[in-house]
């Protein structure tokens, strides 16, 4: 275990080579090139904002008083775009193995590095999010504290790709063995977005009127406490906009158990899946 | 450089050792099996029900030195290119081990890495680093790369998937030509490139050898074998059956290769003959059936 780390620590040079072709690949190819990362979510956040923002009025689950540092339209961009990014590391983890087939067939290198290169990208992506994220912050009054900025984000940023490494570890395997994997994510991401609160105040599903237990269950999805950070940072003293311990538990408990899982499993099928690359 | 000091420094002992090797691979179970296999057919539907269990390799041990040239010989399907994934590692053994020390140039697949939408000179960089060459290493012998693969300056700035598939193979193999790795592994790379290029191929090969690296070779070619290797192995039916000089492995195999000729030609003749019987067999009984027919009409 020890010996393993230490190889794909002599290896990130390699993850590193991954992450950039990828990315140099992703933006040459298409004349907009990184607008296209910053467009997608632009686009989404004004179809959500007028669906549920406009006609539904999700945005009577938020405090009034949040409406002073950048109200629902700030929170809606806070989550979709996180989400964006945890959707591509959900969609693109099937593959993860798959794509690089040929190289992991030729070439001795700790197998890991290529679901981490492709969690990776992604994070290079997130990065590349927040210029978005800040013109939305200063153009509705959203306002920087030491709390969102010390505690909600980092936690936040750490769980989302543990969580995401977890998951990516697990499905590169898994789909090379049993392909209808990659089918069956595209469902999940669909009700994992639902049902981690993006587009409306979790507070809004907890004080309505379904059953306990389905509240219990709905806040141990370790996403819904995570991306509830994700605004928590721009709205770290509202009660309703912050999680709740149990989903704050269960985030950080999820995420630490995905990352565990989601290793043993790779491991445990590393034999079979190079067989069938 | 470091990679050349780390099969200098080595001492005298095996480079390559393998101890009990076997392979194993699922016949019908967990084989690319999608849901739908698994509901549609039970396993009573499964062609491969009996025996879920295929060793293309088993009991295979061997030990490689330094400077050693060794062919493996052997016919289609009997764990040749499985035993060179072993030992480069990209294959994990179900029984036994196998040891190799001192870096790998794997000349397996020489395409392997390239990125069809990068260009030539950005996948030689790619590539090369992926194998542990630095930046400082490439540049330096980056023209001699483009100019042992006959690749015309105005190209190498073009993306690969407008190169033809000749000229992906000889840039891959004028870069993995370029590592300084101890050990490299063949797997019939040099059935590719036309003539001229084949040639260039044989003496970057002698070259590396020249300076005491070990070689394992596949190759169908006996041309090949002889010219490079010392040693052969001949593998038949998932086991090492012999560990010789190369040309008594080579002769095994020819006089292999010709009892199964004969063997399958008499089983030829004997399949017509019977064939031949069936066929009687059914006109006396369909001459027979129609009387029958008749009859129960009547």
């Amino acid at each position: 275990m020890a010996s393993r780390a230490l190889a794909v620590w002599e290896h990130r040079k390699v993850v590193g080579l991954l992450v950039r072709r990828d990315l140099k690949v992703k933006y040459q190819q298409s004349v907009l090139g990184y607008a296209w990362t910053m467009l997608e979510p632009l686009a989404l956040t004004m179809v959500y904002y007028f669906v549920f923002g406009v006609i539904l009025s999700a945005d009577r689950g938020m405090p009034p008083e949040a409406q002073a540092y950048g109200g629902f339209v700030l929170f809606l961009v806070a989550g979709i775009l996180p989400w964006t990014t945890f959707g591509a590391i959900l969609n693109e983890a099937p593959r993860a193995m798959l794509t690089h087939s040929k190289l992991i067939t030729t070439m001795k290198v700790p197998r890991e590095i290529f679901p981490m290169a492709t969690v990776g990208t992604k994070f290079v992506e997130y990065i590349l999010t927040w210029p978005v994220l800040l013109v939305f912050v200063f153009a509705l009054g959203g306002h920087f504290t030491l709390m969102g900025l010390l505690v909600w984000l980092p936690l936040a940023v750490v769980l989302t790709f543990a969580f995401g490494l977890g998951v990516t570890l697990f499905l590169s395997a898994v789909n090379v063995l049993l392909r209808d994997v990659e089918r069956l994510v595209r469902i999940l991401s669909r009700l994992l977005f639902y049902g981690s609160a993006i587009l409306f105040p979790a507070s809004m599903v907890l004080s309505s009127g379904i059953p306990e237990w389905l509240k219990t269950l709905y806040q141990l999805n370790p996403l819904m406490g995570i991306f509830q950070m994700h605004r928590a940072v721009w709205f770290p003293e509202f009660a309703e906009l912050t999680p709740s311990t149990l989903a704050l538990t269960s985030s950080v408990v999820g995420s630490i158990l995905m990352l565990i899982i989601g290793y043993w499993t790779f491991r445990r099928l590393e034999m079979s899946v190079l067989k069938e690359l | 450089m470091a990679q050349t000091d780390y099969g200098a420094g080595l001492t005298s002992g095996p480079v390559i050792e393998a101890k009990g090797l076997g392979v194993k691979f699922a016949v019908n179970r967990r084989r690319k099996r999608s849901l739908r296999e698994m509901f549609i057919h039970g396993t009573k539907r499964d062609p491969n029900a009996e025996g879920d269990e295929f060793w293309p390799l088993r009991d295979v041990a061997f030990e490689i030195n330094r400077g050693e040239c060794v062919g493996i010989v052997g016919k289609n399907g009997t764990g040749k290119s499985t035993l060179l994934k072993l030992i480069a590692g990209v294959l994990m053994p179900d029984e036994g081990e196998v040891h190799v020390h001192g870096k790998v140039a794997p000349l397996l697949e020489l395409r392997a890495g390239f990125n069809d939408n990068l260009t030539g000179r950005e996948n030689v960089y790619l590539v090369g680093s992926l194998h542990g060459m630095t930046e400082k290493q490439i540049d330096e012998r980056f023209d001699e790369i483009v100019d042992f693969a006959e690749i015309k300056s105005k190209f190498i700035d073009t993306p690969v998937r407008h190169y033809s598939s000749g000229m992906k193979v000889r840039l891959g193999f004028a870069l993995i030509s370029q590592l300084e790795h101890p050990i490299m592994l063949v797997d019939e790379v040099l059935a590719v490139g036309d003539k001229a290029f084949k040639r260039k191929c044989y003496e970057a090969i002698d070259r590396m050898l020249a300076n005491q690296r070990t070689m394992v070779l596949v190759s169908h070619s006996e041309r090949d074998l002889r010219r490079f290797c010392n040693r052969g192995l001949y593998v038949k039916g998932g086991g090492l059956a012999l560990d010789t000089d190369i040309d008594a492995a080579l002769a095994a195999y020819e006089e292999d290769t010709k009892a199964e000729i004969a063997e399958r030609k008499k089983r030829d003749a004997a399949k017509k003959k019977r064939a031949e019987e069936a066929e009687k067999q059914i006109d006396d009984r369909e001459s027979g059936e129609d009387g029958a027919d008749g009859g129960r009409t009547a």
